[in-house]
């Protein structure tokens, strides 16, 4: 619907009108299908599909070394794949230079001409399309705007910190009004407090111009913080792909429950399968619990128990496990403990301090635990 | 202060070694300058008569600025066959770098007599390069103009400095990151514009290195004009070791020499001014690479 907007209309034109559809429902703008990406002997990605919505942001969450990257180099035309199709808007990439596809990039390290002002870099892209010499500074000082750069115009790359260039990198990126913006692991380098304030923005500035944004991050809370869509990805192939909720609450398996959001996972056979549910046999019993509906009866499964879904409790109250405290980490406000259940780890949240050794008597939230693949 | 000073101490004698070896020769040559010859005897007094002989006579003014104009000849030449084959190296595996490199200084492995009557024999009239044109029915008479002549001299020259300009910008382009020409053809750069915008730019400082390196040393060959370029083939140089030799007049070549080596710094100053002072060689100098 809103293919090209520019950053300063929707500025302008105020807030809220994009937000009114599921920006995951969008067409999609982008499609992967069996994409397939060889070093050598090496495979970086074993043949992925996936579409890019046109109105969303999508994160490629994953391990290094899990092919994300790779797939962002390949959209930008760094690469090119060793098989199956990239299309964007149903026109394929294939034989595409970088410079001719609606697509730009923030990298990692910034990537500033170090010779350029941040105003000729920012103008770089306008520059080479023979823009005037007004137009690209209307809308140099437009980007700039959008990123709260506009007093630092003159500077050399040099002379930003890491967040100032950070800025300027998105300036630089957005100036020529992509179709998708693609962001590699953009605030990795940066420290936390300036990669919270800077998520933030990114966010806003998302909503803000309407544009697909592809961002890879193997920060799990950063892909969360974000994303309308994740993408998780292990070993050159997708583990999963939905809304952050969904991941959460119903990883598609043992790796993505691991990978995200430190579950416990207590492995057991399936004994029982119902439509939406499962029992399954574990050391801490029998226990049924929504379930992928991958699962078999008679096959291993894991049961994904977040530390949240683990409540203390006392004297003549029911309890799943009797356990001993392992390990407890002050985190300030809380702890993280772990314990240990008829010989199976778990992780739960105490808001008091509890020294290791310590017995206590667990209760689990069945009606949030999941059961899921090895 | 006092600390860095103990180390330094340490650079003192290379130094002291360094201005003795390059100023001594040249006190002695200022000397010479002024001294008089008479009956094939060095007479020491005071006489600028020699000075006066480089302004009134044209003949060295012209050898010192054919000096010049060959020396920046063969740097343009060269700069601009060396920075395709250097951007080309740069992106080659790591293993084909060292072939690359291998066979890029195979030149200067053959001593240089050998190569230049080697070019004699590809360049002469009855020489590989005109029997082959002949052969293909390109000629039929053998060009002249191929072999002793400015355009034998300058080729060879070029031939001759091309690893060293190559090298330069080679170990220049390495130290520019991929990824900042990777951001110039994502926003929009055909290859052609991302080497013009990003990569020449960033890689000054190597082509400045490999000018400087290229100009002294073809402004200075003696050898390739007096071997290949026929009656073109005079050099100050050469005037210079005549000087000195067979005519013994020891004053008016200290002159020469003095002026040839004025006129070299004097030029590589104003080139090295020009280029370093640009914008990509600051960035890149100053460490904005990384």
């Amino acid at each position: 619907m809103t293919a090209s907007v520019s950053p300063a209309s929707i500025a302008m034109d105020g807030s809220g009108t994009t937000a009114r559809t599921d920006p995951v429902r969008s067409p999609a703008l982008l499609s992967a299908r069996g994409l397939v990406k060889n070093f050598g002997k090496s495979v970086a990605v074993a043949g992925v599909d996936f579409d890019i919505p046109e109105r969303a942001f999508t994160t490629l969450l994953g391990p290094s070394g899990c092919g994300k990257t790779t797939i962002l180099r390949m959209i930008a035309g760094f690469e090119d794949p060793t098989g199956g199709s990239l299309e964007l808007d149903g026109q394929s990439l294939a034989s595409v230079p970088p410079e001719k596809r609606p697509v730009n990039t923030v990298f990692q390290s910034y990537a500033l001409f170090p010779h350029m002002t941040v105003a000729e870099n920012v103008g770089f892209s306008l520059t080479l399309q023979r823009q005037t010499k007004d137009v690209v500074e209307r809308r140099v000082q437009r980007a700039l705007d959008t990123v709260h750069m506009v007093e630092f115009a003159a500077r050399y790359p040099s002379e930003l910190s890491g967040g100032q260039q950070q800025r300027v990198a998105v300036a630089r990126a957005i100036v020529a009004e992509p179709r998708l913006l693609l962001l590699d692991e953009p605030l990795s380098a940066l420290d936390r407090k300036m990669r919270e304030h800077l998520q933030i923005e990114l966010k806003d500035l998302q909503r803000r111009l309407g544009i697909a944004f592809v961002y890879v991050t193997h920060d799990q809370e950063e892909a969360f913080a974000l994303s309308d869509l994740i993408i998780v990805m292990n070993r050159g192939v997708i583990a999963q792909k939905g809304p952050p909720d969904e991941i959460y609450a119903r990883p598609a398996n043992a790796f993505v429950a691991d990978f995200i959001g430190g579950a416990s996972l207590v492995s057991g056979r399936v004994a029982e399968k119902k439509a939406g549910s499962a029992s399954i046999a574990t050391p801490l019993g029998v226990i049924e619990a929504e379930a992928n509906p991958a699962v078999s009866v008679g096959g291993e499964a894991v049961l994904v128990i977040r530390p949240e879904h683990v409540a203390f409790v006392g004297e003549g109250e029911r309890a799943d496990a009797e356990a001993t405290v392992i390990h407890a980490i002050y985190q300030g406000g809380r702890t993280l403990l772990e314990a240990e259940a008829a010989g199976v780890r778990l992780k739960a949240w105490s808001t008091e301090r509890i020294a290791p050794g310590a017995q206590l008597r667990l209760a689990l939230d069945w009606r949030r635990i999941f059961v899921t693949e090895v | 202060m006092a600390r860095r000073f103990s180390r330094s101490i340490f650079a003192l004698p290379v130094a002291v070694f360094l201005v003795v070896g390059a100023v001594l020769p040249l006190l002695v040559l200022f000397m010479f300058s002024v001294f008089t010859v008479e009956d094939l005897d060095l007479i020491p007094d005071f006489n600028l008569a020699s000075w006066r002989e480089l302004f009134t006579n044209p003949t060295y003014g012209i050898l010192i600025g054919k000096a010049l104009m060959s020396g920046l000849a063969a740097a343009i030449g060269t700069a601009i066959i060396g920075y395709p084959v250097a951007v080309g190296m740069a992106r080659l595996p790591p293993v084909w770098k060292g072939v690359a490199l291998t066979i890029l200084m195979t030149p200067l492995y053959v001593g240089e007599l050998v190569r230049l009557y080697a070019w004699r024999l590809v360049l002469g009239t009855e020489g590989l390069l005109n029997s082959l044109l002949k052969s293909i029915g390109l000629i039929e008479q053998p060009l002249k103009i191929l072999l002793f002549s400015p355009l034998s001299t300058a080729l060879v020259l070029v031939y001759n400095n091309l690893p060293f300009m190559v090298l330069a910008i080679w170990i220049s382009v390495e130290l520019v990151d991929r990824r900042l020409i990777e951001a110039a053809r994502d926003l929009g750069a055909r290859p052609i514009e991302a080497f013009f915008s990003v990569i020449l730019p960033l890689t000054t400082p190597g082509l400045a290195a490999g000018s400087f390196a290229v100009f002294a040393l073809a402004a200075g060959d003696l050898l390739t004009p007096s071997l290949l370029g026929g009656t073109s083939g005079s050099t100050a140089m050469a005037m210079v070791d005549s000087l000195f030799g067979t005519a013994f007049d020891w004053p008016t070549a200290s002159v020469l020499a003095l002026a040839l080596l004025f006129a070299l710094i004097l030029t590589a100053v104003i080139l090295a001014k020009i280029v370093l002072s640009s914008r990509g060689a600051r960035a890149a100098l100053s460490g904005g690479l990384r």
